[in-house]
């Protein structure tokens, strides 16, 4: 029902919309680098669990992380759709491997709403709010906080034994 | 308001001439009224004024101005350098570098009247004893047989000559004498003058020009020539004035302005002979821009990227040989060609870009002359230091690094190794100590020694005090030998110096520059003969962007140990791995050497049972530790990449390369391998 042209004069969001864990999730299409398909990844041992290991992404290194061992959920099988998306947050290059990417949405400010305090599992603190559109509900993830809050902490202890 | 940018450019250049000024002052102080020093310091303040005032840094400017007027003063010898006044010229300077650090936004308001006082009381000191040898002043007593032809130039003299240089003149001091007995003086001049116009330009004389045509002078002058003429041949044009009894030319050669830490020592000034076969290097002036260093970086992670794309490239062409084969023949061909051509231009872009990230380690060890003087001064010690070498270059990155233990190992060697005067004496040294500090090459290596004649140390002296530490116990210091117990030294805890001086023992010891110099993969060993003297030689790479490393294997990747810390393969059985409590060890020619299975350390899984096993035997100091992989794949070149801050420090790695076939390799960290697995190591002990 709702599309961004209807909403007048009023903001909107782009954002990249994909699938994990049966569930559909958006995030803030500016921070997107790009979307690559799966490749090998080389594990890096002694890193917390949902790291999963590195690329190279065109001759530069860049860690991944599996979102779904970030939050817990059901491990689902490394398919066809599978991706990794590439985003900037904080200056890092990080990859996220999410089971497949759908689309890219416009989101109406006005149409999302605040988060509940858990949502599959997720607490509201990881989320910017949920969405409806066209009858389907997308989870809108605040990056910044997945990926360095508590993460930040854990990353810190697996990094203290330095020189 | 000035950008940031040319802020920066400022205070480089600001950093640059304070250098300047600390080398020659101190040269200033060992050999007096130094011309050359002189005017050095002189040119290095007077840029500095000029800068500083138009950046509108007036505390900057002022204080300069004043060290311009004493060193203007200096440099017409109307007062003598001494002890006391090199003092106040290094006092004005530490303040300078106070005023610099302001800018920075580092220090405090400083306070510039003391010195500027004290600056000014020798000015006031200065003119009284006016007639007291002015060098210049005198041209009456010149020798032509002598070279007194130099003199004095001034900045704008100078100009003049270097734009002359680029236009192929050379320039010279042409000095003259006449006969004494000779009654037209002025006329004789003028002929001089006559027949140097011939051949080139005059451009400045001593007395001045009017004086000289007039017959003012003693019984002979000097000119500064610029011509393209054979030196020799203006002597013998000169010759045939009559009464003109002798002719001495003397090639100008000017400072090189770039970079001040390549001034060739010595000459400025080099006799006419010996001028043409320099000519052609003389003529030709450095040019250089400034880059910032991280666009340097971005070059060389771009070139690495090339350099694996050539690689792939490469695959590529086989793979495409293999599946259309000869019916491409001329294809494949070409591609190989090209593919070559890549490999060759990237390899030699690699190398250049590797050349444009080197420094030569003057910037680091011209600041220890001054640091040396300082320190010899305070600890009452004659010491004479001595530099070589500093012309070697090496990566920036290492130049950031090395500082620090090079300062640290100097100290000692002054502090410790170096014996008072008194003492010296009393052993029949020389009163003033020897310290040593020289770089040199030695394959991919730089080698730095600090070298000192003192009392050196005592290995049974060593012993005894580290199992009065509690470091090591009786038995086992006893059965270590002389060399080990040197490097007892580096331990951490281990301080010869029961008293703390506030210079050595600030906290740091020797076991702080073990550890910086193995962070950058260097090696740091100490010889020492007691009564006698100590040596301290560093090893380090070129370069900390590209290593050589052995590749090994471990279930289906690929790891690298760099190189460096690899001692020695060996294949083993798996029956002569022995336990020892709960650790695994084998014996390598009668030593025990302790065994980690690199799939335990990195949480890979053991895929069980083999007839064979491969051993990397790694050593970091005088600890060995062997690390069992699956396979060994050999050596290979890589550049090193960080894992990024994202994951930050990862425990037992230093890094990941990319492979040719681009898939990832992480690169162990053998110092912090050898160190988490340090408990083993009492195991060693006992064993």
């Amino acid at each position: 029902m709702a599309k961004g042209e209807n909403t007048g004069g009023n903001r909107e969001d782009q954002m990249v919309v994909f699938q994990l864990a049966e569930q559909t999730y958006g995030i803030d299409i500016a921070s997107v680098y790009e979307i690559i398909r799966m490749e090998k990844i080389t594990r890096v041992p002694r890193t917390p669990h949902f790291v999963e290991g590195v690329i190279n992404l065109r001759g530069k290194i860049i860690p991944v992380i599996d979102l779904c061992k970030r939050f817990n959920l059901p491990l689902a099988e490394r398919t066809g759709a599978s991706r990794i998306i590439v985003v900037d947050v904080a200056g890092n290059t990080i990859g996220m491997i999410v089971d497949a990417v759908s689309e890219v949405l416009r989101v109406p400010l006005d149409s999302i709403e605040p988060p509940p305090p858990m949502i599959h599992g997720i607490e509201s603190a990881y989320l910017k709010g949920i969405a409806i559109l066209d009858s389907k509900l997308v989870i809108l993830l605040n990056l910044e906080k997945i990926l360095y809050e508590h993460e930040k902490n854990e990353l810190q202890e697996f990094g203290l034994e330095t020189a | 308001m000035f950008s940031d940018e040319e802020v920066s450019v400022f205070l480089d250049e600001l950093e640059e001439k304070i250098q300047v000024l600390n080398e020659n002052i101190l040269v200033l102080e060992r050999e007096g009224g130094n011309q050359e020093a002189l005017q050095e310091i002189f040119r290095a303040a007077h840029t500095i004024k000029g800068s500083s005032a138009v950046m509108g840094y007036d505390k900057m400017a002022s204080l300069t101005h004043e060290i311009e007027n004493l060193l203007d003063q200096l440099r017409k010898g109307l007062l003598p350098v001494s002890g006391p006044l090199v003092d106040t010229l290094f006092a004005a300077l530490d303040t300078l570098q106070t005023l610099r650090d302001e800018i920075v936004g580092k220090g405090v308001s400083v306070d510039i009247e003391q010195v500027v006082a004290k600056l000014r009381e020798w000015q006031e000191a200065g003119p009284a004893p006016a007639s007291t040898g002015a060098p210049g002043a005198a041209p009456g007593q010149l020798n032509p047989s002598a070279v007194t032809s130099a003199g004095m130039l001034e900045e704008v003299d100078e100009e003049v000559i270097r734009d002359a240089e680029i236009k192929g003149y050379q320039a010279y001091w042409v000095a003259v004498e006449i006969d004494p007995g000779c009654r037209m003086k002025s006329v004789r001049a003028f002929l001089v003058f006559e027949t140097l116009q011939q051949v080139g330009e005059v451009i400045k004389s001593e007395p001045p020009a009017e004086d000289i045509q007039e017959g003012r002078f003693d019984t002979g002058f000097r000119v500064v020539l610029l011509t393209r003429e054979d030196p020799d041949r203006v002597r013998s044009l000169l010759m045939t004035v009559s009464e003109v009894s002798g002719v001495d030319v003397t090639r100008i050669k000017l400072a090189e302005q770039y970079p001040p830490g390549k001034a060739v020592p010595g000459l400025r000034e080099e006799k006419a002979g010996q001028a043409a076969r320099a000519e052609h290097a003389e003529v030709k002036t450095i040019q250089t821009v400034r880059v910032d260093v991280q666009k340097l970086d971005t070059l060389m992670n771009l070139v690495g990227e090339l350099v694996i794309d050539r690689t792939r490239l490469n695959r590529f062409a086989e793979i495409f040989e293999e599946r259309f084969g000869a019916g491409s023949g001329d294809l494949v061909e070409t591609m190989n060609e090209i593919a070559s051509h890549l490999g060759q231009v990237a390899g030699d872009l690699q190398e250049q870009i590797m050349k444009a990230r080197m420094l030569p380690v003057a910037q680091v060890f011209n600041r220890f002359p001054r640091m040396v003087r300082d320190l010899a001064q305070k600890l009452g010690k004659e010491v004479d230091f001595i530099v070589e070498g500093h012309e070697t270059e090496l990566d920036r990155n290492v130049i950031e690094v090395i500082g620090d233990p090079l300062i640290h190992l100097i100290r000692n060697a002054l502090d410790h190794g170096i014996e008072p005067p008194e003492e010296r004496a009393r052993l029949g040294k020389a009163r003033a100590g020897v310290l040593k500090l020289k770089a040199s090459y030695m394959e991919n290596h730089i080698i730095i020694t600090v070298q000192d004649d003192g009392r050196g140390m005592d290995p049974a002296r060593l012993r005894a005090k580290a199992v009065e530490k509690g470091l090591l116990d009786r038995e086992a210091a006893e059965r270590m030998s002389d060399p080990e117990a040197l490097n007892l030294i580096f331990m951490p805890g281990f301080s010869t110096v029961t008293e703390v001086s506030d210079l050595s023992g600030r906290g740091v010891g020797m076991d702080i520059v073990r550890n910086h110099i193995e962070q950058i993969g260097g090696v740091v060993e100490v010889v020492s003969t007691p009564g006698v003297g100590t040596v301290f030689t560093v090893k380090l790479p070129l370069t900390l962007a590209i290593i050589r490393a052995l590749m090994v294997e471990l279930g289906d990747e690929q790891f690298a140990f760099p190189l460096t810390n690899v001692l020695e393969t060996i294949s083993v059985k798996p029956g002569e791995i022995k336990k020892v409590k709960h650790n695994e060890v084998i014996l390598v020619r009668g030593r025990v050497l302790p065994l980690v299975r690199l799939s335990d350390i990195f949480e890979r899984e053991d895929d069980g049972d083999k007839e064979r096993l491969f051993v990397v035997v790694l050593g970091v100091g005088e600890k060995k530790i062997g690390v069992i992989v699956d396979k060994l794949l050999g050596e290979l070149e890589i550049v090193i990449k960080s894992l990024g801050d994202y994951l930050g420090k990862v425990p037992c790695l230093s890094g990941a390369t990319i492979l040719g076939d681009g898939q990832v390799a992480l690169i162990v960290d053998v110092r912090s391998l050898v160190k988490e697995i340090g408990v083993e190591e009492t195991v060693y002990a006992a064993g």
